[in-house]
């Protein structure tokens, strides 16, 4: 091998040390954490890979702030801080003051936390943002790659059959003799039999890789199996969730996340001009109610978040009809009562165009919600920031809504992008808190907790986002004010940057 | 077994020596070092589990890859372009090039695990890094590994059969030493099989058989020299052993979560198997048929002898390996977990009693499988005792 054989080796080596994308959420993959790393104010974006073992590319962003040295470290929820790998030190991305940047491999299909350390003038601070990594993708050969790969088979198998052939018309034959007829016919029937034992080999080959590749498909990543309808329980209409999936015995339990075990919404079909954000009560391990705002009949899309203990966040996929009067068969006697954090909206339908101009919203209960709309697109990191104003223009003074200054969904008209995301970004704060328990920095500075007491009233929001695929999205933005929660919806277009 | 019966004429004794030409030199030293790279990028995996193209590991596979590649690839154009009525006489052809065949089939090999590369690094982005040692990629890449060593293996036998009788001693060696590297190969590839944890079930004894008897017979039926197999065995156990002892002196933490087992020096590869005493049978029973022709019933004998001792040894050998006995430096039994495996009682246990327990049926597999391998040797071993370029 010479070093025009080497050169591809050097190029596949650079392609392995190359980034992956990743997979989590509804079609919504990527992580991000605004907040703060002890003294640090901190944005952290986690790309998880889509197969695992995989890599992960982690951007740590600290604005102004002055670092030393920025270290990443992945935490897998059984192994703990005890068998987590020895950090990675996070490199400065040139060009980008305050930006750093590290890749993380990703051994198992597990919940992690990934520890950001940020050493500095300011002295040293630590933050966990959680990440779920599982398979999500299988990747199809490019036709490039496949023509080259084919080719180079080609020519292996065709040296292999001319190997044989060689070897048994001269490799026996005394130095400086010339094969006869006999020899060159054996070598011939020699190279036949061993083109069909070649062929045979690879049709092995070929149906030990579709094997993988049946077995790849299989071990992606599906949220537990659920099924949903609309039910009347002492005269008034329920929502009825159970999840049915053997995995739910292994699986460790779920956990309260903003106090409530499940954050459920509805959105209604195809138009999106109906919307709740419910907090169904566990009846029994697996079925789970909640009572049904007064929505418009029809077909809504169901998406229900939930964390299990080991910080592993699952978002549950339905579709259930709401009719204009649930069945009254299925009767339950039990009244549901309303969670009194429940909410919800109707709307106009999605707009079959993109609005252009100013983005305002009107919240339901009076005021506005006005959005600073940065250019969209996909895959660029946008941070969406709304204003909220009551009826006179002033700002509207916020409350906590669930322990969070804000709640916001975002989804594709078509329903293959789904993300429930905070002020602090996509982040579970019910795994977090779980992971910075298990890694000893429960209560460290920087760790956010349910309690906002004490923080000055805002009217503004903002959320760290990227756009995953391109096409129409709707979102809804939930603030809460004199005790009320408002929502103000909008729509987006996004294209190919 | 007429197709199969050869007849190998008696050879008089080798015993003085010859130098190695430089190219079977530079085809043994990459064998080597292609085999030494391999079992250390193993124990790289199973220690420090993150890599890059540049490990000390991967560049002793490469250099070994280039150095018997390049080294062929020059002698095919010196024989083409350059050689002697000698040199080309004593070569074949190849799509209008000559070399020996050797030569060729080193080419081939190194073409092979070229080709891999990119499919590996292309299934590692598909179906994720994969942690095995058997996947398709891994398996074409072992493919090209291997052949490189028997392109050496053949190289040295032709150069031996055709030296004049009584001469030719570096070059049986040379050939034993590469058959001895063809068997750690091939007991490498089969490690997730061959922990001594298995060494009660039947599985291992199944792939046992249809691997090894193939080449122990085939280098006892082609080597000038007596106790040939027994002499690549002795080979196989040296270059193994040494890697279990060297290896382990390297402190190493692993770089990859989560960790398990919290290892502090380089993982060591298994102990190797026992070969070498059931290679002592394999020789007598060959040598018993020299200058004879030799047949299935040959074979089944040489499977029989190959079975119940490799079978006996390995029996009570794993026992000891599995236990706290074999916790130090010369087994390093206890050495051999990657940081990722969970410490357990399974590690001094034997694995799959219930699905895989060694039965009369699995012993019978096992034996046939012998039987077709050592009869595939016999006849192998014949056609190679007669290549001479």
């Amino acid at each position: 091998m010479s070093d025009r054989l080497l050169r591809p080796l050097v190029a596949v080596a650079m392609l392995l040390a190359a980034a992956l994308p990743a997979g989590a959420h509804v079609g919504s993959p990527n992580v991000f954490y605004d907040g703060s790393a002890g003294p640090y104010p901190v944005r952290v974006i986690v790309r998880p890979p889509v197969v695992i073992p995989g890599l992960a590319e982690i951007t740590v962003k600290l604005g102004d702030a002055k670092a030393d040295e920025v270290t990443v470290q992945p935490i897998q929820w059984q192994a703990g801080t005890k068998g987590a790998p020895p950090p990675d030190v996070a490199a400065p991305v040139p060009g980008a003051p305050g930006v750093w940047s590290a890749q993380l491999w990703l051994m198992i299909g597990s919940s992690y936390g990934v520890r950001v350390h940020v050493k500095g003038p300011a002295g040293v601070g630590e933050v966990l943002v959680p990440v779920t990594a599982v398979p999500s993708r299988v990747l199809e050969m490019k036709q490039g790659l496949g023509v080259v790969l084919a080719a180079l088979g080609l020519f292996l198998f065709a040296g292999a059959v001319t190997l044989v052939v060689s070897g048994v018309r001269e490799s026996a034959l005394p130095p400086g003799e010339v094969p006869d007829e006999r020899q060159r016919t054996r070598a011939r029937m020699a190279g036949i039999v061993a083109a069909v034992l070649f062929a045979l080999a690879l049709w092995g080959g070929r149906s030990w890789w579709d094997s993988v590749k049946a077995r790849a498909r299989e071990n992606l990543y599906k949220p537990f199996h659920v099924t949903s309808a609309a039910r009347l329980a002492a005269g008034k209409p329920i929502l009825a969730l159970t999840i049915e999936d053997e995995r739910t015995r292994d699986w460790s339990p779920l956990m309260p996340d903003h106090g409530k075990l499940m954050h459920l919404f509805l959105l209604r079909e195809p138009g999106l001009d109906a919307f709740a954000h419910l907090h169904p009560v566990r009846q029994d391990p697996n079925r789970f109610v909640a009572a049904l705002p007064p929505l418009p009949a029809g077909t809504y899309r169901l998406y229900a978040d939930v964390v299990h203990e080991s910080g592993f966040a699952q978002t549950l996929v339905d579709k259930v009809t709401l009719p204009a009067a649930p069945v009254a068969g299925a009767q339950a006697a039990t009244e549901v009562p309303p969670d009194p954090d429940d909410s919800w909206r109707a709307v106009e339908p999605l707009a079959p165009r993109a609005v252009l101009g100013p983005k305002v919203a009107m919240l339901a209960g009076g005021g506005t919600l006005l959005w600073h709309q940065e250019p969209l697109a996909v895959n660029r990191e946008v941070t969406l920031r709304f204003e909220a104003r009551d009826p006179e223009g002033r700002p509207l003074p916020l409350e906590p809504y669930m322990g969070m200054l804000s709640h916001a969904v975002i989804t594709r008209n078509d329903g293959q992008v789904f993300v429930h995301l905070h002020p602090m970004g996509t982040i579970n704060m019910a795994a977090q808190e779980s992971f910075a328990a298990k890694a000893g920095m429960a209560g460290m500075p920087g760790m956010p907790g349910m309690d906002h007491a004490g923080q000055a009233p805002a009217s503004t929001v903002s959320f760290p986002y990227e756009f995953p695929q391109p096409g129409r999205y709707r979102i809804w933005v939930q603030v809460k004010s004199g005790g009320q929660v408002r929502t103000g919806v909008f729509d987006a277009e996004v294209g190919k940057p | 077994m007429e197709s199969v019966v050869e007849t190998v004429a008696a050879r008089p004794r080798v015993e003085t020596a010859a130098a190695l030409p430089w190219y079977l030199t530079a085809m043994l030293a990459g064998s080597t070092s292609i085999v030494i790279g391999l079992l250390w990028d193993i124990s790289w995996h199973m220690t420090i589990g993150r890599d890059t193209f540049w490990t000390p590991a991967h560049m002793a596979i490469y250099l070994g890859g280039v150095l018997a590649g390049v080294s062929c690839g020059a002698l095919a154009l010196k024989t083409t372009f350059a050689g002697t009525a000698a040199e080309r006489g004593a070569s074949v052809s190849f799509w209008g090039f000559r070399a020996p065949l050797g030569a060729w089939v080193v080419i081939w090999g190194a073409f092979a695990m070229l080709t891999s590369a990119p499919l590996d690094d292309w299934w590692h982005n598909a179906y994720g890094l994969d942690v095995e040692i058997l996947s398709p990629p891994h398996s074409l890449l072992g493919a090209g590994m291997i052949t490189i060593q028997i392109g050496a293996m053949l190289m040295a036998l032709a150069l031996q059969n055709r030296a004049p009788a009584g001469e030719g001693r570096a070059l049986g060696l040379a050939h034993l030493y590469a058959t001895g590297i063809v068997l750690l190969m091939a007991a490498t590839l089969i490690t997730e099989y061959s922990y001594p944890n298995h060494h009660h079930g039947g599985l291992f004894y199944e792939i046992a058989c249809g691997v090894f008897p193939l080449t122990l017979v085939s280098v006892a039926r082609s080597s000038r020299r007596r106790w040939a197999a027994t002499t690549a065995c002795a080979f196989y156990m040296l270059l193994a052993c040494s890697m279990v002892w060297i290896l382990p002196l390297f402190p190493a933490h692993p770089k990859l979560g989560p960790i398990n087992t919290p290892v502090d020096h380089m993982v060591a590869p298994l102990f190797p198997l026992l070969l070498i005493v059931p290679a002592l049978a394999v020789d007598f029973l060959v040598q018993r048929r020299e200058g004879k022709r030799a047949g299935w019933r040959d074979a089944l004998l040489i499977a029989v002898a190959f079975l119940v001792l490799f079978l006996a040894v390995q029996w009570f050998f794993s026992e000891l390996l599995i236990s706290p006995a074999a916790h130090n430096w010369f087994f390093a039994s206890d050495r051999h977990w990657e940081y990722s495996s969970t410490p357990g009682p399974y590690r001094h246990q034997f694995w799959h009693p219930d699905t895989d327990p060694l039965t009369l049926r699995s012993l019978g597999i096992a034996l046939a499988l012998a039987t077709v391998s050592s009869g595939t040797g016999l006849w192998r071993g014949s056609g190679l005792s007669k290549v001479q370029r």
